[in-house]
């Protein structure tokens, strides 16, 4: 454990390096583009490309003229919101998703019926459907319910979150050998034993894999579906709101992205300590 | 058709026509307005009229996908091949690809936007290259280096250099490898092409097309295109499949798991 | 045959790990000699380091201690100059070359050109009797078939001497036994010296002019026996004189 640690942060400090190295490139293609004639295919001025200090003198920027809130507490506000509604998604996707796997795996109708339609929507471009769920979500009206733009966005979170942990539970339910089933069908198990006492324990080294795609997919849902629907507040909006104001601000944009890529580390993070909660007892390589 | 493909085939298509017929009723039956749930019909007689510009919106949005995939793939193989040569390019890369694979990338675009001319296809192909880059660069690399300890003995015996194993050995067997990360990068590309429209800029593909007929209450004509979506989709996926295929034939029963 | 031997291993001595608490001694003062053109087999159990001799007389890891002489050159310099052919358990057939391509590769390596390649080639595919396979991938082969283009690769360059890593342990022991028959005629019709690492008792005895017998922690050389038969066939396996032979080795290798 202690090793895999020391072992972590040789990469984490090699990852920095790297980092390290990009910002000298950034500000190297800026000094080139302005000191001579070079042509370049991207734009340098300070606007679209400003120096990296900029950039991090925007976190401190205040949010409007004369604005006692800095752009970086706005951010990190927006990306607090956006995660709370990531890990809802997150967690009614994987709610449905682990659902239809029982089910899949339980049934051969409906594994054979379902299943072509669950590994085909992961190759198409669901996420098309972001600003028609929008527009359907608006109109909803039940009683004193009002369908919010943050349910749709959490909606979409769930829907691209729900396919991979669907098919990777079925394949960990599946996963059991002969023999483990053979052995179970000896005690005369009934098939909820069975399921959790073989197949779930089994399926969990399947699963892990397929979280973290999942709530990947549920973040990236999130940050795009604020976009296409404008709810206020998400990181996601603040990204496209701050990219206009580039010319006064050009630092603005820079942090909103950079809280949405903190946000995907917190949702491989959470996921990760699942993991490492999960598997303590299991061997460190390979699929038992 | 053989009995193995039909038994195989009737299920999903049962599922597939029931589902779309239960649709329709619902929508029929309630009274639904196109507003809030389209019936499947309208959705088919928009695409079917509107073929034609279906299909050139499709292309806009399949030809960004292609360039994304094609520079995004190229730039992961070759940093992939750098990265077996060189120890430090593999330490500095390695942990960037870990941590950039669980952020939402695609959330660059409107700095791309500002970098690249907005009005061109340009900062698009760009968040789609990017996008690629990782599944393309992590599956070579393993494939790379996964290679059977007894291949590398065997070519210690032959003598044969570094250089050599790499052009004998480690490039073709990484050949299936990238095939996998290729049936994962296709269909992100689309995605990433799709999305990248949604912050602005020309207003011709098919995600620029989705939300604007959405706005504009052509919920039918919305819909189609969710559709000529899908089928970009599935055309990307099935052609990388069918190069598989053709490829690498023995993927799924190599000679050297039969000992 | 020439006077110098196919190899001269004097007091080997292997140590995995050396002063860590894993420490593991494979090999411990082993010597080896195999005359030209004779057919040596190393047998003993799992861990007795019959496999790390054949790799450090490959040089495909160096010796903590001592000296190797392959057809009178250091076991580096006859690597490079490709004086050993060898085959592994696994046949380690490229999935991505033909048959004839991976027969092939080492004269590739070796920078011949084409033609003389595919006949050479072609020669060999005679030799392990696959003529007719030239044009197929090795995942279409099977297992028995695929160990004889492994060993068809080894005999590419016609070296003097031919290091076997139980080449046919992975295979049925039907299979197994007609295998051990080919070999014996492609042994007689090329005249090459022989390694052959086994754990199979009636394969080595069957094979063998000597069967060297090994033990394990550390490992070591424990007895040689010199096997004479006249002519080896299907009738062999069933006489006296060859279990007389068997029981000899399985006495040995008991005795430790």
């Amino acid at each position: 454990m202690n090793q895999r640690f020391a072992k972590g942060l040789v990469s984490a400090a090699w990852g920095l390096a790297a980092v390290g190295i990009l910002i000298v490139l950034w500000e190297l293609y800026k000094w080139v583009g302005e000191t001579t004639n070079i042509p370049l295919p991207a734009n340098y001025d300070d606007a679209s490309m400003p120096h990296i200090w900029v950039i991090l003198g925007g976190f401190f920027e205040p949010e409007v003229r004369g604005s006692d809130t800095a752009v970086w507490q706005t951010v990190a506000a927006g990306a607090g919101r956006s995660l709370l509604i990531a890990v809802g998604g997150f967690v009614i996707g994987v709610s449905i998703g682990l659902l239809l796997a029982i089910l899949m795996e339980r049934s051969q109708l409906a594994e054979r019926s379902l299943l072509p339609y669950v590994i085909a929507s992961q190759t198409v471009p669901l996420i098309a459907l972001a600003p028609l769920v929008v527009g359907i979500g608006n109109r909803i009206k039940i009683g004193e319910f009002q369908w919010t733009q943050t349910q749709s966005v959490m909606l979409i979170a769930a829907y691209l979150a729900f396919f991979p942990i669907s098919v990777g539970a079925l394949r960990g339910l599946k996963a059991p050998t002969a023999a483990h089933l053979e052995l179970m069908r000896s005690y005369a198990a009934k098939p909820n034993a069975i399921l959790w006492k073989l197949r779930f324990p089994s399926s969990i080294p399947y699963l892990i894999p397929a979280l973290k795609v999942s709530a990947a997919a549920a973040i990236v849902g999130t940050v795009v579906a604020e976009i296409s629907t404008g709810a206020r507040g998400g990181v996601g909006r603040l990204i496209v709101e701050y990219a206009r104001e580039a010319t006064s601000q050009p630092g603005k944009v820079y942090v909103a992205v950079f809280g949405a890529a903190l946000l995907g580390l917190i949702g491989a993070g959470l996921v990760t300590l699942i993991d490492v909660i999960a598997t303590r007892n299991l061997p460190r390589e390979g699929v038992a | 058709m053989n009995p193995a493909r039909i038994h195989a085939v009737w299920p999903p298509l049962v599922f597939g026509v029931s589902f779309l017929l239960l649709w329709e009723l619902i929508v029929y039956v309630n009274e639904i307005k196109p507003y809030l749930l389209p019936a499947p019909s309208l959705i088919a007689t928009n695409f079917g009229t509107d073929l034609a510009l279906m299909f050139e919106t499709a292309s806009y949005t399949a030809t960004t996908a292609l360039m994304g995939l094609v520079i995004g793939s190229i730039l992961g193989i070759l940093v992939a091949l750098l990265a077996q040569r060189l120890g430090i390019v593999r330490k500095l890369v390695t942990p960037l690809a870990l941590a950039l694979a669980t952020v939402p990338i695609i959330a660059l675009t409107p700095i791309l936007n500002n970098l690249f001319d907005i009005t061109t296809r340009t900062p698009r192909v760009v968040v789609t290259s990017i996008i690629v880059f990782f599944p393309v660069f992590v599956n070579v690399s393993r494939g790379l280096l996964n290679v059977a300890p007894v291949q590398l003995e065997l070519m210690r015996s032959l003598a044969a250099t570094p250089r050599t194993v790499l052009r004998v050995l480690r490039v073709p067997n990484s050949v299936p490898f990238l095939f996998t990360g290729l049936k994962v990068a296709a269909p992100l590309a689309v995605i990433a092409a799709l999305v990248a429209e949604y912050f602005g800029g020309p207003q011709v593909g098919l995600g620029s097309r989705i939300a604007s007929a959405a706005a504009n209450t052509a919920y039918g004509r919305a819909w189609a295109y969710v559709v000529a979506s899908i089928v970009t989709g599935l055309i990307f996926y099935f052609a990388v499949l069918a190069a598989e295929r053709a490829t690498v034939p023995w993927v799924g029963r190599t000679a050297n798991t039969r000992g | 045959m020439s006077a110098v031997d196919a190899v001269a291993a004097k007091s080997i001595w292997k140590v995995f790990n050396p002063g860590k608490a894993n420490e593991v001694t494979a090999l411990e003062d082993v010597d080896l000699k195999v005359a030209a053109g004779e057919f040596v087999s190393l047998i003993g159990p799992s861990g007795c380091g019959k496999s790390t001799l054949l790799r450090v007389i490959a040089d495909l890891t160096e010796p903590t201690k001592g000296e190797i002489q392959v057809a009178g050159k250091s076991a580096h310099e006859a690597r490079l100059e490709q004086r050993y052919g060898i085959a592994f358990q696994q046949a380690a057939l490229f999935d991505w070359r033909t048959v004839i391509r991976n027969i092939e590769l080492p004269m590739e390596l070796k920078g011949w050109d084409k033609s003389k390649r595919e006949t050479r080639a072609k020669e060999l595919l005679e030799l392990v009797q696959l003529p007719d396979f030239a044009n197929h991938r090795p995942w279409e082969l099977s297992g028995g078939m695929q160990q004889r283009v492994a060993i068809a690769r080894a005999l590419a360059l016609d070296p003097s001497l031919l290091l076997m890593d139980e080449p046919f342990g992975a295979l049925d022991e039907m299979t197994r036994e007609r295998m051990q028959n080919e070999l014996l005629a492609i042994r007689q019709a090329t005249g090459k010296s022989v390694i052959f690492v086994t754990h199979s008792i009636p394969e080595a005895v069957y094979l063998s002019d000597t069967v060297v017998v090994m033990s394990p922690r550390p490992g070591r050389i424990t007895r040689r026996i010199a096997v004479s038969f006249g002519t080896r066939n299907e009738e062999l396996r069933e006489s006296p004189e060859f279990f007389e032979h068997v029981t000899q080795v399985r006495e040995a290798l008991r005795a430790r």
